[in-house]
């Protein structure tokens, strides 16, 4: 699962300027966070309805896009929608999904049609910068909100060799899952399992990669349960 | 005799044969229910005194429910429903005053109903309402045995021919009017419960007499031939009036159901109102009062959205008694009292128990030691599941020394270690130069062996 392109991911951020579409409904949260991103990120576009985002981001073809899980406009799916319109440039375009709703099923639907992390809208500019700077780099951005979510959705039970493996996570995935949804960055988790960030990298796209794909019917039926966590 | 009605205690009571006068009374004076029905029966021979008699008290005295709504106005209302009905045997008594009543009505008579929906209507203005009326019909009956018995002394004959239909008409009107009696009314108009087969039998009875009694008091002496075509022509007639109305009515009804969703709206909509008017308006208006201060802008903005959150997504499905929310719970009063953010993710949720107790209260002093030594974000994260539960703590801030506060220590030791310890639990503490995490362990095992004791 080795996502990347042509600057390498790890430990090093690519310094190279990030091309970035920003879609939210709420002008002054755009405002602030286009002031909070720092001087390696450009925006090159904003949008505010999904009929919107879906000709901003063909039009700019950004490297990554930050999406609102809630937005106006189109048949009512929102952030899912966009990303749904968006379908042929997925392998150039990233999305991350911002959200302030914290409902496992948006933020599940959300990351099943194709975003690639999810982050809360009150994480600091900082924290946003590095998240951006990730999904550029092709890897997932996992909050601990999410790893939790992942967690509570695949059981924390590990799979056995029996098992299909896109409906439970390893043992080893599971580690770093807990330990994200305990708050560790990507290098205390290396730190802590004495393996290189690029493995738990690898890790967290494995488990993103069963997120999204995993026919298991538990995992709509559970983010639909679970309206708040 | 005006003073019966002021006597609180004495109220029909729900187990009835008639109107439950005599249950009532037997309850009210002490003396057995078979008795006083029997006193009744007698006096009832004696010129209808016992009639006259039961009529007053059905009219004047009150329905236990009624009784039971009227002092519960009252503060001192618990004793009073149970004052009203000691001598029915009814072993338990209900929690409620409210349901005691129609719980006894539905085995006696199959016509209890939940009294619960009728809470619309202020009691007091029903009650002063039907007590008018009362007093109006009291009136007339009277006037109407007096003017029977001063016709009789002028030698006037009142044949029987006319006192039997009108009793008919009367007895009939009466059982229908039992099924309208206080605690009834609401039932017919709210008609999910009104579909009850006695309350229907009992309506059908009361309307067949007062039809009999009518027809034979309208069609007097005359043939039956005669009756049949009046009967026949009214028939027609009502099904005329009924179908001529029946638009109009529905119209009517309705306009009701939909002036009543109105009103649920709109008050829903006042709550919402309200609600935001109490937190989130006053929030703001501190927010720009305290603009200066950004750790007070921080602490006010993350206290208010975690109380919207709340209120909007509650999910009323989920146990608010549960580990999970007893975490949540504690990280936000940490939260409000040092006003650095705490992040909670929870994976799986337990039932409460001493032990969970135990490790809740470990948990919240990991917590505050967190929140005040680390000085930024602290996660939180509890996974439960059938093994064990585990809580971790961690912080971002510079770690502590082991060796550095030994008064510290011992508060840590003892609050967190300790009490995990005595719990059958454990506590680590992991300290670096990155933060601090402290992990609380609890076994499920620890639990039944808790809960056992």
């Amino acid at each position: 699962m080795n996502m990347t392109q042509g600057t390498g991911p790890g430990s090093t951020r690519p310094a190279s300027s990030v091309r970035v579409v920003i879609v939210d409904d709420h002008a002054i949260f755009r405002s602030g966070l286009k002031a909070d991103l720092d001087a390696s990120i450009h925006v090159v576009g904003e949008a505010a309805t999904v009929e919107q985002a879906i000709a901003v981001i063909a039009g700019q073809r950004p490297d990554v896009v930050l999406l609102d899980v809630h937005l106006p406009g189109g048949l009512g799916g929102g952030g899912r929608e966009v990303i749904a319109g968006s379908a042929a440039l997925l392998s150039t375009t990233r999305f991350l999904a911002l959200s302030v709703s914290d409902a496992a099923e948006d933020v599940v639907a959300v990351i099943r049609a194709g975003a690639r992390g999810y982050v809360t809208k009150t994480i600091s500019g900082a924290e946003i910068t590095d998240a951006v700077h990730r999904v550029a780099g092709g890897d997932a951005v996992f909050s601990p909100r999410l790893a939790g979510f992942v967690l509570d959705a695949f059981g924390t039970a590990p799979a056995d060799i029996a098992d299909d493996e896109l409906d439970k996570l390893s043992a080893r995935e599971l580690e770093v899952m807990r330990l994200i949804a305990r708050g560790y960055s990507y290098k205390e988790v290396a730190k802590e399992l004495f393996i290189s960030i690029k493995t738990v990298e690898t890790h967290v796209s494995a488990v993103l990669r069963k997120l999204q794909l995993s026919s298991r019917h538990e995992l709509t039926k559970w983010a639909a349960e679970r309206r708040l966590l | 005799m005006t003073t019966l009605p002021v006597r609180p205690p004495l109220a029909r009571s729900s187990d009835r044969v008639i109107a439950g006068v005599c249950s009532g009374l037997a309850a009210h004076l002490g003396w057995p229910v078979r008795n006083v029905r029997l006193a009744m029966v007698l006096a009832a021979f004696a010129g209808g005194a016992g009639l006259v008699f039961y009529a007053w008290l059905w009219i004047m005295v009150p329905t236990a429910d009624e009784a039971a709504r009227r002092s519960a106005r009252r503060p001192a209302s618990p004793i009073a429903p149970a004052v009203s009905q000691p001598g029915q045997g009814q072993a338990v008594q209900a929690p409620s005053p409210q349901r005691t009543a129609p719980d006894a009505g539905t085995a006696a008579g199959g016509n209890g109903k939940a009294p619960d929906g009728e809470a619309a209507p202020p009691p007091w203005f029903r009650a002063g309402g039907m007590r008018y009326g009362k007093e109006i019909l009291l009136g007339c009956g009277l006037l109407l045995v007096a003017g029977i018995m001063v016709a009789q002394m002028l030698g006037v004959d009142v044949s029987l021919g006319t006192l039997i239909p009108a009793a008919a008409v009367l007895s009939g009107a009466s059982i229908a009017w039992m099924q309208l009696d206080e605690t009834r009314r609401a039932g017919l108009v709210d008609k999910t419960k009104a579909d009850q087969a006695g309350g229907w039998g009992r309506l059908a009875a009361g309307l067949a007499l007062v039809v009999a009694g009518v027809l034979v008091m309208v069609s007097g002496s005359g043939s039956w031939e005669q009756t049949w075509l009046a009967l026949l022509a009214s028939v027609a007639v009502l099904g005329g009036v009924v179908l001529v109305l029946l638009p109009w009515a529905l119209k009517f009804w309705r306009d009701l159901e939909a002036e009543r969703s109105g009103r649920i709206r709109e008050t829903e909509r006042a709550e919402i109102a309200a609600h935001l008017h109490d937190s989130v308006l006053q929030t703001l208006a501190l927010i720009q009062r305290r603009a200066g201060n950004e750790h007070d802008v921080v602490r006010l903005a993350r206290a208010q959205e975690r109380e919207l959150r709340g209120w909007l997504f509650q999910d009323p499905g989920r146990e608010s008694g549960q580990l999970s929310a007893r975490v949540k719970a504690a990280a936000a009063e940490v939260e409000d009292l040092l006003g650095n953010a705490v992040e909670v993710v929870t994976v799986g949720d337990a039932a409460m128990t001493e032990a969970n107790e135990a490790l809740v209260q470990a948990a919240r002093e990991a917590m505050l030691n967190a929140s005040r030594h680390g000085g930024g974000t602290v996660s939180v994260y509890l996974e439960a599941s059938d093994g064990q539960t585990e809580i971790f703590i961690k912080d971002r801030g510079p770690g502590f020394e082991l060796g550095e506060v030994p008064a510290d220590r011992l508060g840590v030791r003892e609050s967190i270690i300790g009490r995990m310890k005595r719990h059958g639990g454990s506590a680590a503490i992991l300290s670096t130069a990155d933060g601090t995490e402290v992990r609380l362990r609890l076994p499920a095992a620890a639990e039944h062996w808790e809960g056992k004791t």
